[in-house]
C-alpha cells in the first residue's frame, strides 16, 4: 500500500485508534461476576456489575441488576431502580461510577501542559427526561469536571457524547496501579457537590444547580450501556471486545472460582476446589491460581459449596460446614491464593472443599 | 469489626491479615489494597480488631 493511502490524521498524536481504544471496563454490562444478573440493593458503596460501583449515601434506596433491555447493537446493560424515595442532603450523592487504573489512563497526561482531550460516550434511558450530571475526577477528588447532558424523552434510548479537555492542574496518579481517575454518573446529589459547569475546578462536583435528582422519585428507573472513555475530541464506534478478553479485563479486579452465570454465594459444587485429606495428617492444602494477575494482592473470602456460606469450607466427614479459622490464607498474592486447611477430623479419604473470590478493586 | 487471625506457622498473630467479621473476608496487609486501606482508617479512628479464634482441635 502507497503511503498516500495512510489517512494522515491517524498519525497524529492525539488521533483516534482503534485496539482498547476505550478504557472504561465492562463498558457493554456483559460481566456480572458477583451477582449473575440477580437484582441487589446495596446498603452502601458496592461493586455491582464488574468494575462499576454503585454510589449510596443512604441503604438500601435503589435496586441495581444486569438488563436485557438495551439500545440496538447491546445485549446488556445496567439497571438501577429507584427502592425508596429520597432526597439528598447537602453532603450526599448517588449515582454510579467507574475507577480506572492509573496504569490505564496516564497517558492522557492530566495534571500537566498538554494534557489529553477525551471524550466519553454512552446510551442512556431514564424514565425520568432531564438535565443529569457526569463528572471527571482525580483519584483524591480534589479536581473535577461536572457537566450536564440531557435525557430528552423519557423511557427512549438515547446515545451522550461529551467532550472534555484534559485538566493541566491538579495532582493525577500517572501510571500506578491506584485511581487514575473516576468517571461518576450522578443520580441525585446534595448542595456540596453541585459546581460551574464544563470547567475543571476543585473538590468533587458531580453536577450543578438545576440538574435531576432521579433518586427523589419512586419506582424510577436508569439504563446505561455502551459506555466509552477514550482520547481525543471524537466519539467513535464502541470497541466491542471478545468475552473471554473482557472477562479477563475484569479479573484483574475480582475474580471468583465459580460458574460464569452462578452468583457468589450460590450452592453450588461447580468449580469448587478441592483438597482430599489423608487421616494420618493434620493439614492439607487448597490453592487457587487465579486466572489472571491481580492489581493489589486481593482480600479472599471462601464459601462452603454446600450451603454458600461465606467464611466456610465443606467437608464430607460429617462435620459439614468448618469455619475459616480451619482454612486460612498462608499465602495470598496477586498470582494465587493458598490457604491451609487443619484441626479437621476427617476419615480416611475425606474430602475439603470451597469456592473463593479474591477482590482487589480500586 | 474486624479479628485477628493467627499465623499457621507460628501459631503468632498474624501480621499481614486481618479478618472482615461481616463477610469473613479476609484482608491482607497490601497498601494497595482498598480494604486494607479501609482497616486502617478503622484503626486510625481509635478502634481495635477482637483477638483471634484459638484452634478448634
Amino acid at each position: 500500500m502507497a503511503l498516500t493511502q495512510v489517512d494522515q490524521g491517524l498519525l497524529g498524536t492525539n488521533a483516534q485508534y482503534t485496539g482498547f481504544k476505550n478504557r472504561i471496563i465492562n463498558g457493554a454490562m456483559v460481566i456480572d461476576q458477583r451477582n449473575a444478573g440477580a437484582s441487589v440493593t446495596p446498603t452502601a458503596d458496592a461493586y455491582t456489575l464488574d468494575r462499576w460501583d454503585a454510589g449510596m449515601a443512604q441503604a438500601s434506596k435503589m435496586t441495581i441488576q444486569q438488563s436485557s433491555t438495551v439500545p440496538a447493537g447491546f445485549s446488556k446493560s445496567l439497571s438501577m431502580t429507584v427502592a425508596s424515595a429520597y432526597t439528598p442532603s447537602a453532603s450526599e450523592w448517588f449515582g454510579l461510577y467507574q475507577k480506572i487504573e492509573g496504569f490505564n489512563s496516564a497517558d492522557f497526561g492530566f495534571g500537566a501542559a498538554g494534557a489529553s482531550t477525551v471524550t466519553i460516550s454512552f446510551w442512556v434511558r431514564s424514565s425520568i427526561a432531564g438535565s443529569y450530571g457526569f463528572s471527571l475526577s482525580n483519584s483524591a477528588q480534589n479536581r473535577s469536571y461536572p457537566v450536564l447532558y440531557t435525557v430528552n424523552s423519557a423511557n427512549t434510548w438515547e446515545q451522550k457524547t461529551i467532550t472534555i479537555a484534559g485538566d493541566t492542574s491538579g495532582t493525577w496518579v500517572g501510571a500506578t496501579n491506584g485511581i487514575g481517575l473516576l468517571c461518576l454518573w450522578s443520580l441525585g446529589a446534595g448542595s456540596s457537590y453541585l459546581q460551574t459547569a464544563n470547567a475543571w475546578g476543585t473538590g468533587l462536583g458531580l453536577g450543578t444547580t438545576g440538574q435531576t435528582n432521579w433518586i427523589t422519585n419512586a419506582g424510577a428507573t436508569f439504563y446505561i450501556t455502551g459506555v466509552q472513555l477514550e482520547k481525543g475530541s471524537t466519539a467513535t464506534s464502541f470497541d466491542y471486545r471478545p468475552y473471554g478478553t473482557e472477562l479477563s479485563l475484569c479479573q484483574r479486579y475480582f475474580s471468583t472460582t465459580y460458574n460464569t452465570g452462578v452468583a457468589v454465594g450460590a450452592v453450588s459444587n461447580a468449580g469448587g476446589i478441592v483438597h482430599v485429606m489423608d487421616a494420618t495428617m493434620s493439614y492439607g492444602g487448597i490453592c487457587w491460581n487465579l486466572p489472571t494477575k491481580m492489581r493489589a494482592t486481593p482480600t479472599t473470602v471462601s464459601y462452603s459449596p454446600n450451603s454458600g456460606a461465606s467464611g466456610k469450607f465443606y467437608t464430607n466427614s460429617g462435620a459439614g460446614d468448618v469455619s475459616a479459622t480451619t482454612g486460612s490464607p498462608v499465602y495470598v498474592g496477586m498470582g494465587a491464593i493458598s490457604y491451609n486447611v487443619s484441626n479437621v477430623s476427617v476419615t480416611q479419604n475425606a474430602f475439603i472443599v470451597a469456592h473463593f473470590t479474591a477482590d482487589a478493586e480500586l | 469489626m474486624y479479628k485477628q487471625i493467627k499465623s499457621y506457622f507460628t501459631n503468632e498473630i498474624d501480621t499481614q491479615q486481618v479478618v472482615r467479621i461481616a463477610d469473613n473476608a479476609t484482608i491482607p496487609f497490601d497498601l494497595a489494597n482498598t480494604d486494607y486501606q479501609a482497616y486502617l482508617k478503622w484503626l486510625e479512628e481509635g478502634n481495635t480488631p477482637l483477638p483471634a479464634d484459638e484452634p478448634t482441635a
